[in-house]
């Protein structure tokens, strides 16, 4: 009786320590895993946030504003959305969210077409039949990358279908050209070679749709009630994101690791492809982690334009809060 | 000519035993010849022989993590279902009042697209189990509810006179008449809500989950994997037929004396 009682002790004592010891926050995606969501598991394997205290676990989500329900919500700390959905959502109502970190620094839309089908540039689109998905946010920004190129969404035929059939509807003629992030870039050449063709993207950054995307956005709960945890997380997060870009092909196994569905070498590729988002004159020229107020009041711009919002709806630097940016 | 007859009864009689064997793997060959000879690629339909390649190259533990996931989800909704459907019906059948007030109501909850109320509850139930149960029990607890009550109003009124004259308890005119005439009815509704619930997992999967069949599913399409994703439908499949069998061979194995007369 006496042994059982001090081993309930200790036991106790153990799991008090380590309760005390690790702060515990939740970090929601906002799709499923996949390359582009792979630092936050870089993060966990590497023990980038073991080392700061923190016991991070990790909720997929279904898209932007799904995610970003959840943290107004309070399900979820912090996670990662598309700043766009809460300029959008901030405009239209009083979302407790803000940005803490941009991860994205260009946008990853883009229109991809095969090489046999002749069409070299945006400007080639014209009269053809387009595929995108119907949830994407590509599409509020569509209008705006055909301004640039000089016609409208009347001069194109534009589909929508299931995310899973853009690549093969366009593989098989059925669609022209198809509207999707450069994250699949790796996967749909993959799609492509296996039937022999080979497929071309055409990143919308390059003529001109130049603007924050995918961010670290964080519930203002979870900063105003714990700052130093939320100030260790972003310190940690940062870390993790320049080892992911620095070590893709460590990052893939990490992921693969937490998720075995996840092939290593597909995650691995999608970094690769993808680290000009990331990594590029942007964050050349403002350094990295850090929401400069004339990219935030141009990405608004863009925002504002393709939801149909007023300017004067949102202060855009409202929704940013760069007092958590890791020293 | 004696001894043919018994070998034509015996190979119609072989042949009727494997025919539904026969058909399904007839057309699993019929399917896996038009994806090769045709040239049909993964992407568009994969090739049987590629989807159980698939099937086999995922870690067996990942499956039954998967397959627990969503059959504790689907298993919780369809026993939560029964909870509440039996009892709501055998209140509806007893009150009239109550059969005013609440059909409307299960009418409104039948016909909202759960898929479309789903985020909501997500949202307001968190994104653990307890949501997904909900959503399970929504889809399945329906069938239930009107079978049964079906099933109890079936009774003869004969019967229900007869306990009457023998002033036998109201609560022994519903155990002893009413619900063991329902038991037919409870099961077939309870065949249609098992098949169901699978489908409530599923959706509540889609909507926010970590694991289970549904998410597999899910995840395997936005990597493209599709023969992967197939080999998920099929299991997913499999799983709703051994379902669908178990509440069969329930009812054979308690009430007997409840299933049809064979011919």
């Amino acid at each position: 009786m006496k042994t059982k009682l001090k081993f309930t002790l200790f036991a106790s004592l153990i799991t008090s320590t380590s309760v005390m010891a690790a702060d515990k926050v939740t970090f929601q995606l906002d799709w499923l895993p996949g390359g582009d969501k792979a630092p936050v598991y870089v993060g966990i394997q590497q023990g980038f946030f073991e080392a700061l205290d923190l016991d991070v676990s990790i909720a997929s989500g279904r898209g932007s504003t799904d995610a970003l329900t959840k943290m107004a919500t309070g399900q979820s700390d912090i996670g990662s959305s598309d700043i766009g959905a809460l300029m959008a959502a901030r405009a239209q109502d009083d979302v407790p969210v803000v940005a803490v970190l941009p991860y994205f620094t260009q946008a990853p839309h883009a229109f991809f077409v095969l090489k046999s089908s002749g069409i070299k540039s945006i400007k080639d689109l014209k009269g053809k039949k387009i595929a995108t998905s119907p949830f994407t946010s590509s599409n509020a920004f569509l209008p705006l990358v055909l301004k640039e190129n000089g016609f409208s969404e009347e001069d194109i035929q534009l589909v929508k279908s299931d995310p899973g059939a853009l690549a093969p509807m366009m593989i098989t003629g059925n669609a022209d050209a198809i509207i999707a992030w450069v994250t699949n870039t790796a996967l749909f050449k993959n799609q492509a070679s296996s039937v022999g063709k080979e497929v071309i993207e055409m990143p919308w950054s390059d003529s001109g749709l130049s603007l924050y995307s995918s961010s670290l956005l964080a519930s203002e709960k979870f900063l105003t009630e714990r700052p130093d945890v939320a100030k260790r997380f972003v310190k940690a997060y940062a870390k993790a994101i320049q080892f992911t870009y620095e070590f893709p092909d460590k990052a893939g196994a990490d992921l693969h690791k937490m998720v075995p569905e996840v092939d290593a070498g597909i995650v691995s590729a999608q970094i690769k492809s993808i680290t000009n988002l990331v990594f590029n004159d942007v964050t050349e020229k403002d350094g990295f982690g850090y929401f400069t107020p004339e990219r935030i009041q141009k990405t608004w711009k863009y925002v504002a334009e393709a939801n149909g919002l007023e300017d004067d709806a949102l202060e855009p630097m409202m929704i940013v809060n760069n007092d958590f940016i890791p020293e | 000519m004696n001894q043919t007859y018994p070998f034509k009864f015996w190979c119609k009689q072989q042949v009727n035993r494997f025919a539904p064997g026969l058909f399904f793997i007839g057309l699993v060959l019929l399917w896996e010849c038009i994806c090769v000879f045709g040239k049909v690629p993964n992407y568009i339909l994969p090739a049987p022989s590629s989807i159980i390649t698939a099937f086999l190259n995922v870690e067996f533990s990942r499956w039954m993590t998967h397959l627990w996931a969503t059959l504790r989800v689907a298993l919780m909704g369809f026993f939560l279902s029964i909870i509440i459907a039996i009892p709501l019906s055998i209140g509806m059948m007893r009150s009239e009042l109550m059969n005013r007030v609440l059909y409307p109501a299960l009418i409104v909850i039948q016909s909202t697209p759960v898929v479309a109320v789903a985020p909501l509850i997500i949202v307001l139930l968190g994104t653990d189990d307890p949501s997904r149960v909900l959503i399970t029990c929504l889809i399945t607890f329906f069938p239930l509810v009107v079978s049964t009550t079906t099933g109890m109003l079936e009774t003869p009124p004969e019967m229900i006179e007869l306990s009457k004259s023998l002033r036998a308890p109201r609560y022994r005119e519903t155990w002893q008449i009413r619900i063991p005439y329902a038991i037919p009815h409870i099961f077939s509704g309870l065949r249609v809500s098992i098949t169901l619930a699978i489908i409530g997992a599923v959706v509540a999967e889609f909507v926010a989950a970590e694991e289970g069949l549904g998410y597999f599913i899910q995840f395997s399409t936005s990597f493209f994997k599709i023969p992967q994703a197939f080999a998920g439908l099929i299991f997913l499949s499999i799983i709703s037929l051994l379902l669908f069998k178990s509440v069969q061979w329930v009812q054979m194995w308690l009430f007997p004396w409840s299933l049809p007369k064979k011919k």
